[in-house]
This record gives C-alpha cells, sequence and structure tokens, in this order.
C-alpha cells in the first residue's frame, strides 16, 4: 500500500486528501505479540479498521488487529541518539563473561549443569 | 447436525410445504447471487484500492452463500440438477430475486445504497429463519448471519459517511435512494403459501411482519440523517419482473455456463 493515490483512483482532489495511511498491527494467535502487519488508506478509524480486517485476516491470519493512525506515532531515526559514536561494547551482554564465573558457582553449590531448557 | 436428506424427507413435508420451503430458499438464494455478481463488477474499478478488496470480498462472502443456499435447495429438490444447475440453468425470468437488485450496478452511491437498503433487509429475515424449524436451514442460517454482520457495518459506514457530507456525497445518496427506495421492500414480497411456512416455524413470521421489523429499525437513522425513507412496494410482481439491467448481468454470468457446460472451475 501506498501512501499515494494512484492516479486512476480516488476522484476529487478533496476526496483524496481525507484519506490518510493507518499502520496495521496484528496477533497471529492469542498470546503472540502485536506484530506490524503493513498499513491500509482510509478516511476514518472505522473504515481503517475494516480495510484492516480484509487485508490482514480474511484468510484468517488474526486473531486481533490494532489499527494505529501513523500521525500519531512519534518518530526517533536521530543516529547521534540512535547509534552513538562511542564504544559500547560493555553495555552488551558479550562485554560480559558469565561463563567462567557461573562454572565456579556451580562448583561452589555441588549442583551439576542443569539439563534441557532452561525455565 | 441434522442431516438435510433426514430434515427434508421428514413424512410432514407435504407437497404443498415442500414448495413454499422451496420458494423460500430460492428467493434467498438468488438475492445473494444476484446482488454477489452485481457487487464484483467493483473488483479493479473501485473508488479506493482498500475498498476494491472489501467489496469483491463481499461480493464472494454472498455468491457463497448463494451457493450453500443453492445446494440446500438442490437436496431437497433431489431431482438430479445440482446447485450450479440451479443457478445458471434458468432463464432470466425464472430467478426470484428482489427487483431491489435490478437496478444495475450504477454509481458507488447506488452501490451504497443498495447494499445498505438490502444487508438491513436481509439481516432482518435473517433473523426470523435463525429459529427455523428446518434444521438444515437453521444451521447454514446461523454461519450466515456471522458474516453478514459485517455486511452491515460496512454498509453502514458507508451510508452514514455519504449522508453526513454536504455536497456531492449527501446528493449523490439521495438520487440514489430516489432510484431504489421504491423497490426497497420487494425483499419482503410474500411467499407463495408463506402461511404453511409460518406454521410450521420454517420462518418466525410472515414477509409483512418482518418488513414492519425493517422499518422499525431504518427509522432513526433515515430520520437522523434527514433522508426520506423507502416508500411502500409494489409488491404484486417483487420478485418476477425484471428489466434490462438483470438481462445484462444474466447474459453475463451465465456466459461460461452457456459457452462449455461442462467447464471445471
Amino acid at each position: 500500500m501506498t501512501d499515494q493515490l494512484p492516479a486512476d483512483r480516488g476522484g476529487t482532489a478533496e476526496s483524496a486528501t481525507s484519506l490518510e495511511p493507518w499502520e496495521v498491527f496484528r496477533q497471529e494467535k492469542e498470546g503472540d505479540p502485536m506484530r506490524h502487519g503493513g498499513s491500509v488508506m482510509a478516511p476514518d478509524a472505522v473504515l481503517a479498521v475494516h480495510y484492516a480486517r480484509e487485508m490482514y485476516s480474511r484468510r484468517q491470519e488474526s486473531v486481533r488487529l490494532w489499527v494505529v493512525r501513523r500521525a500519531d506515532i512519534h518518530d526517533l531515526d536521530d543516529p547521534d541518539l540512535l547509534q552513538p559514536p562511542m564504544d559500547r561494547s560493555f553495555k552488551k551482554p558479550g562485554g560480559y563473561v558469565m561463563r567462567e564465573k557461573l562454572a565456579a558457582a556451580r562448583e561452589q553449590s555441588g549442583r551439576a549443569k542443569p539439563k534441557g531448557k532452561a525455565k | 447436525m441434522t442431516t438435510i436428506r433426514s430434515a427434508l424427507v421428514a413424512p410432514e413435508l407435504t407437497p404443498e410445504l415442500r414448495a413454499a420451503l422451496d420458494g423460500l430458499l430460492l428467493s434467498m438464494a438468488d438475492d445473494e447471487f444476484v446482488i454477489g455478481f452485481s457487487d464484483s463488477e467493483w473488483t479493479g474499478i473501485a473508488p479506493m484500492l482498500e475498498e476494491d478488496v472489501a467489496m469483491s470480498s463481499l461480493a464472494q462472502d454472498e455468491l457463497g452463500h448463494a451457493q450453500a443456499l443453492y445446494q440446500l435447495l438442490a437436496a431437497l429438490r433431489d431431482d438430479g440438477h445440482d446447485a450450479d444447475a440451479i443457478a445458471y440453468d434458468r432463464t432470466p425470468d425464472e430467478y426470484r430475486h428482489a427487483r431491489l437488485l435490478d437496478h444495475g450496478r450504477g454509481d458507488w452511491a447506488m452501490t451504497v445504497a443498495r447494499r445498505y437498503l438490502y444487508d438491513t433487509a436481509d439481516s432482518t429475515r435473517l433473523e426470523a429463519v435463525a429459529s427455523s424449524t428446518f434444521g438444515p436451514l437453521r444451521e447454514l442460517v446461523e454461519k450466515i448471519r456471522r458474516e453478514e454482520r459485517y455486511h452491515v457495518m460496512h454498509a453502514t459506514a458507508w451510508f452514514e459517511r455519504l449522508a453526513g457530507r454536504e455536497g456531492e456525497p449527501r446528493e449523490r445518496l439521495v438520487a440514489a435512494l430516489e432510484a431504489l427506495g421504491p423497490d426497497a421492500a420487494t425483499v419482503f414480497t410474500p411467499l407463495d403459501n408463506e402461511e404453511l411456512l409460518v406454521e410450521a416455524g420454517a420462518i418466525a413470521e410472515p414477509m409483512a411482519a418482518i418488513e414492519a421489523r425493517w422499518r422499525a429499525q431504518l427509522t432513526p437513522t433515515f430520520v437522523a440523517h434527514g433522508l426520506p425513507m423507502p416508500p411502500t412496494a409494489n409488491l404484486a410482481d417483487g420478485r418476477t419482473r425484471h428489466g434490462e439491467p438483470f438481462r445484462w448481468l444474466w447474459n453475463e454470468f451465465t456466459l461460461v455456463r452457456r459457452d462449455d457446460p461442462v467447464a471445471a472451475w
């Protein structure tokens, strides 16, 4: 879905300007997170929901839909804020080696390495 | 689940009642079939892409309902003709859809007005067969109503938007209502022997009573928007007289079937 109406649709300029993009989030099954599915053009929330239903659930691929007016989404894409120039490796998990410390702690408590998936 | 055969060959199904039930199923199926084909004409040319998908999907729903009703009818008749034969192998005069659906596609306002008038009428009619004593019909209608609920929501959303927008949207809607209004109530054209259907519990009420319910439901919306309520319809030939627009549509939807009756598609 593009933000611009194709030239052969939309009728008058006035009706075209009343349409705006809505972002659609869908949940695939109960308990799943809401994931971005795509967007629809609609003049208001009611029709946005109807169109989201047609685009993102008519093949039973969603159990819940959210629509959010794109204009209501606040954007942050500043590289100085999001990708700082200094070394931040100490903030990453890889910067803190746990393996030896864990092994030592296990030995001390006399417990074997837990089998299977951690809870 | 009641089997279609066991319910429809029940000994209490007299020839008269069977014929009346035939008429009820045929009228419901033909309504869904014709509006489904009519609305599918928007595929590719609806006012916007999203609406194109929505309207095409609604049209498919209606054809799906028609197919299920024709299958039920084929089982009732049990004469060797399947649902496709009933759907496609008739002359235009033999179709029993309401004249409301006989006006051609028209512009978007015509389609919105027709969908609104038909969907609200259909939902009132479905309510009247929701507790039908005929198990297979009751079970089918239960499923159909779950889809029709959305159809009414969609039609209402568009109807209210056109009605509430002064200028061209409202003017076109008013013109569409003037054209369709006089035929709106033909959905409630009395069926042959419908008193037998009511007596047997196949439908809850006669069509006239269902029409009164429909009018009571429509009135607040029409009053709120200052629109003229559909007048009383001439029901004498509400489902039997079909005009040129339907002949054109019939020619379209029977084209493949007439060209190659055994085509698989």
